[in-house]
């Protein structure tokens, strides 16, 4: 790893670190306790619906079973969305556009794994071009097992993760900012070595504090590398100045 | 120097003379500049002087005609704005744009002053003869002004002229008439004798007079002339005369309205057939003014042209709030001529930098120059919420008078037909700031900067004004008021926040300062309370996951209001395209007539009858 040559610049470890859950102040306790209820009451939902098990979402979202009435709506653009819900069988390369939609959201953030292929590739294991496991390249909170599931599966799944949220438990999305090593390095596996995206995801590590050690490593030393090739993806302006004047 | 209009003028033509030696210097924007505000000065100090009007000691006699001008409080008001948009017009000039943005700093100098002097000219004149005058050279040194950029600008500008020249003549078929009938040219004179002509004299009057005064104002159905000449002017000459320049029509059509005829006059004249007044008819013009053109403007794609169609539109509001008559209407109306203008100089003078910088005004070819010209972005922000007659800026206090006006005086037809225009107005200004300074960044602007303090200073400098107006209107109303009670209109009740009548009131200072604290309360909650937002590269944009490259244009700006179009396009086909074609035919058939007339072999009889025709009005 060359921190030297890396564009952005990666608060020291300690003061990344958050203070545990039994760390804080009662007062921290207690806002925390008031943010987590209502951010649990109030989630939007982006569907990136590739797989076949879309169909099921018309009822869970409508008048039968009524997913509003839990505080959830649809949403169109992931900046404002909280959960990224994936139907069904990602091939390659609508996995890449899942992970760009997926580091666009703004954190806390909550991935929803739908049908037994995001599990383990379901039906479709034995293809080419199909991922196998979801969880490899993103962060999942929860998975609804199923070929496909029923609306009553969904609406449990959704249950399942405001209880969590609901309870400070879906951290999932911290984990890619703490090793975010790994999952570009299964990314790169399946893409290649030049695989990049036009998000910031180190800089945002930095920012929510959540830069930890697994968050810098040989495969993010790969996206410096080939950024210069991918000019046109927009890599901030400042990081260029700065990479320039590193090479 | 004791101010006087001699000094005036002396100033005036003084800058046209200077500029004619020195308008290749450097200094030459300077030296322009600080003529400007001299005269500026001129007039402040001239303000109290006003009451009895401020004579010129220039009186000079051909074949017996005497010529003399004095200042009254009509013309003083039009002439401190000439003044005020020529200097900002003359210091964006006088920098960087001067040097590089013009092929001749010369001829944009030499034609600003020549319009000024001609304009205080005009605006000084104490009859129609010397209004005759000031009328021609106004036209003539607008077309100067107009032809500078070559190219389709010449084209404009012949249009413009063949336009203006015909108004020219109609004023002086008026001006002919009314010295055969009255004996006597001098406004007050001419005044007197209105009240005792016929009918039909008047209807003769008002028509020559109305269409020559409102061919310069563009005023429907003489405004296809207009958005292609200022369009085509460079940036600061656009400035100018947009500004300004066909204001002189308004002058024109206020002297002839108010003065000689008096609205209660034009109420008795009934139109045969339809049993309409003639006020009305000029109301309904001016609402259809107002309409027309701004709906023309939704459409344009250069952002000059969509500019110069709203002044076309603008006018409309203030001749409409001077005919309502009441003190409320009146003084909406002049304000709005000074809150028009300062607004439309800074749209212009803004496009003229982003034309300076990118060089197309096309608004299809423009986009995200906010991260490069930020200062542009906020001088044209303050400006289109000012054309759009919004809170907090002044063009929502001139709208608010007119519509107010009109409600009270019981016209509440009129009222939506301004409020259509308004619409249309904020539509459109809303495109012109998303096409140019929002949304994606072309990859050929990446490089471009914001430009030098010579051009962003008057843009800005402008726009502070139009907010502190639109905060204070009782300063700009300040001035409008010596307008008002020049025209024998009652002052209105005024202070420096707003105003206050019978039926209501309006105060800025309290509207803008509650809009004020709601954004602070918006802007402390998101600033102390932990700001987490994080800047995101402009490709770092959702567009259905897809990966986002320069390439791919994603700024959604050509054809834009497409579905509005779609909508109100078959209006514009049977509507304006028959109107035209209808006013076209019939003027091809009167020439044909004419032709005619003239070609066959009845000479004779003609010159009879024209004899006699002659020497019946003469006698
Ligand atoms: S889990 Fe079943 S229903 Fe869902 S995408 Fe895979 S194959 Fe289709």
């Amino acid at each position: 790893m060359n921190q030297q040559n890396f564009p952005v610049q990666v608060a020291p470890l300690e003061s990344c670190r958050e203070p545990g859950p039994e760390e804080r102040s009662m007062l921290r306790k207690v806002l925390d306790r008031v943010g987590q209820y209502c951010q649990s009451r109030s989630l939007f939902v982006l569907h990136y619906c590739t797989g076949c098990g879309a169909i099921e979402l018309p009822p869970s979202m409508t008048s039968r079973f009524d997913l509003e009435r839990v505080g959830m709506q649809p949403m169109v653009t992931p900046r404002q969305a909280d959960i990224l819900l994936i139907t069904g069988y990602l091939s390659v390369k609508t996995l890449k556009r899942v992970i760009l939609t997926y580091e666009q959201m703004q954190s806390p953030k909550y991935v929803m794994g739908f049908g037994s292929c995001t599990i383990n590739g379901g039906m479709y294991w034995n293809s080419y071009a199909t991922v196998k496991r979801l969880g490899d390249y993103i962060p999942v909170d929860t998975y609804i097992a199923g070929c496909m599931p029923r609306p009553e599966a969904i609406q449990q799944g959704f249950l399942d993760l405001i209880e969590r949220i609901d309870g400070g438990r879906a951290v999932a999305w911290k984990d890619y900012y703490r090793n975010y090593d790994r999952y570009l390095g299964h990314q790169q596996h399946l893409f290649g070595r030049d695989w990049l995206t036009p998000t910031d995801v180190v800089g945002e590590a930095a920012h929510y504090r959540l830069a930890g050690d697994g968050t810098l490593g040989p495969h993010t030393a790969l996206l410096d590398q080939y950024a210069g090739y991918h000019q046109a993806w927009g890599v901030p302006r400042e990081q260029y100045a700065e990479l320039e004047a590193s090479s | 120097m004791i101010p006087s209009l001699d000094l005036l003028l002396a100033l005036a033509f003084g800058n046209l003379g200077l500029m004619l030696l020195a308008g290749r210097n450097p200094t030459a924007g300077l030296l322009s500049m600080i003529l400007y505000a001299l005269q500026g000065w001129v007039l402040v100090m001239l303000m109290p002087a006003l009451a009895e009007g401020a004579a010129s000691g220039l009186a000079f006699q051909v074949f017996g005609w005497s010529l003399s001008w004095e200042l009254n409080g009509l013309g003083w008001f039009f002439a401190i704005i000439t003044v005020g948009a020529a200097f900002f017009s003359a210091w964006f000039a006088a920098g960087a744009w001067g040097v590089q943005g013009t092929r001749s700093p010369w001829a944009f100098h030499v034609t600003l002053a020549a319009n000024v002097a001609a304009m205080l000219l005009l605006l000084a004149s104490r009859d129609l003869l010397t209004l005759f005058i000031g009328w021609e050279l106004v036209t003539w040194a607008g077309y100067a002004m107009m032809i500078q950029s070559g190219g389709p600008a010449t084209r404009a500008a012949y249009k413009y002229l063949i336009y203006g020249v015909a108004g020219g003549l109609a004023v002086l078929a008026a001006v002919v008439l009314i010295q055969v009938q009255a004996g006597g040219l001098g406004f007050a004179a001419v005044a007197a004798w209105m009240p005792g002509i016929s009918t039909g004299m008047l209807w003769a009057l008002m028509l020559l007079l109305g269409v020559g005064f409102g061919i310069k104002m563009a005023f429907l159905p003489f405004h296809r002339w207009q958005a292609e000449a200022y369009g085509e002017s460079p940036g600061p000459a656009a400035a100018f005369l947009g500004a300004i320049s066909s204001r002189m029509g308004l002058f024109g059509l206020l002297i002839l309205l108010v003065h000689f005829i008096g609205l209660a006059r034009l109420d008795e004249l009934l139109l045969p057939l339809i049993g309409l007044d003639a006020r009305i008819l000029w109301m309904w013009l001016s609402a259809l003014t107002i309409i027309i053109p701004t709906f023309i403007a939704l459409k344009q794609n250069d952002a000059r042209m969509l500019l110069a169609w709203h002044g076309i539109g603008q006018g409309g509001y203030m001749l409409l709030g001077v005919l309502v008559g009441s003190e409320l209407g009146v003084a909406g109306g002049l304000l709005h001529v000074f809150n028009y203008a300062t607004y439309q100089a800074v749209l212009f003078l803004v496009m003229g930098a982003v034309v300076y910088r990118t060089g197309t005004a096309h608004l299809d070819r423009l986009g995200g120059l906010i991260t490069r010209m930020p200062l542009s972005y906020v001088a044209m922000l303050f400006a289109i919420i000012g054309l759009a007659g919004l809170p907090p800026m002044n063009g929502f206090v001139s709208k608010w008078m007119v519509y107010k006006a009109l409600l009270d005086e019981g016209l509440p037809l009129l009222f939506v037909a301004a409020v259509i225009g308004t619409l249309g107005t904020i539509l459109s200004v809303f495109k012109l700031i998303h096409n140019v300074f929002l949304g994606q960044l072309r990859v050929e602007h990446e490089q471009i900067r914001e430009v030098p303090f010579s051009m962003w200073g008057p843009m800005i400098a402008l726009s502070l004004i139009v907010f502190i107006t639109g905060y204070m209107p009782g300063l700009a109303l300040d001035l409008v008021m010596v307008a008002q009670t020049s025209l024998g209109f009652a002052a209105l009740d005024y202070h420096l926040g707003g105003f206050v009548t019978d039926t209501g009131n309006l105060n800025m200072l309290a509207v803008v300062s509650v809009l004020l604290l709601g954004m602070g309360i918006g802007a402390g909650i998101f600033l102390l309370g932990g700001n987490k937002s994080k800047r995101v590269h402009q490709l770092d944009n959702y567009a259905g996951g897809h990966f986002l490259t320069t390439e791919v244009r994603y700024h959604y700006s050509h054809h834009f209001y497409a579905g509005l179009l779609r909508l109100i396009g078959p209006w514009y086909i049977t509507l304006i395209k028959r109107l035209e074609g209808g006013i076209a035919a019939l003027t091809d058939t009167l020439a044909a007539g004419s032709d005619g007339l003239y070609r066959t072999a009845y000479t004779p009889i003609l010159m009879l009858a024209a004899t006699v025709l002659g020497l019946a009005l003469v006698l």
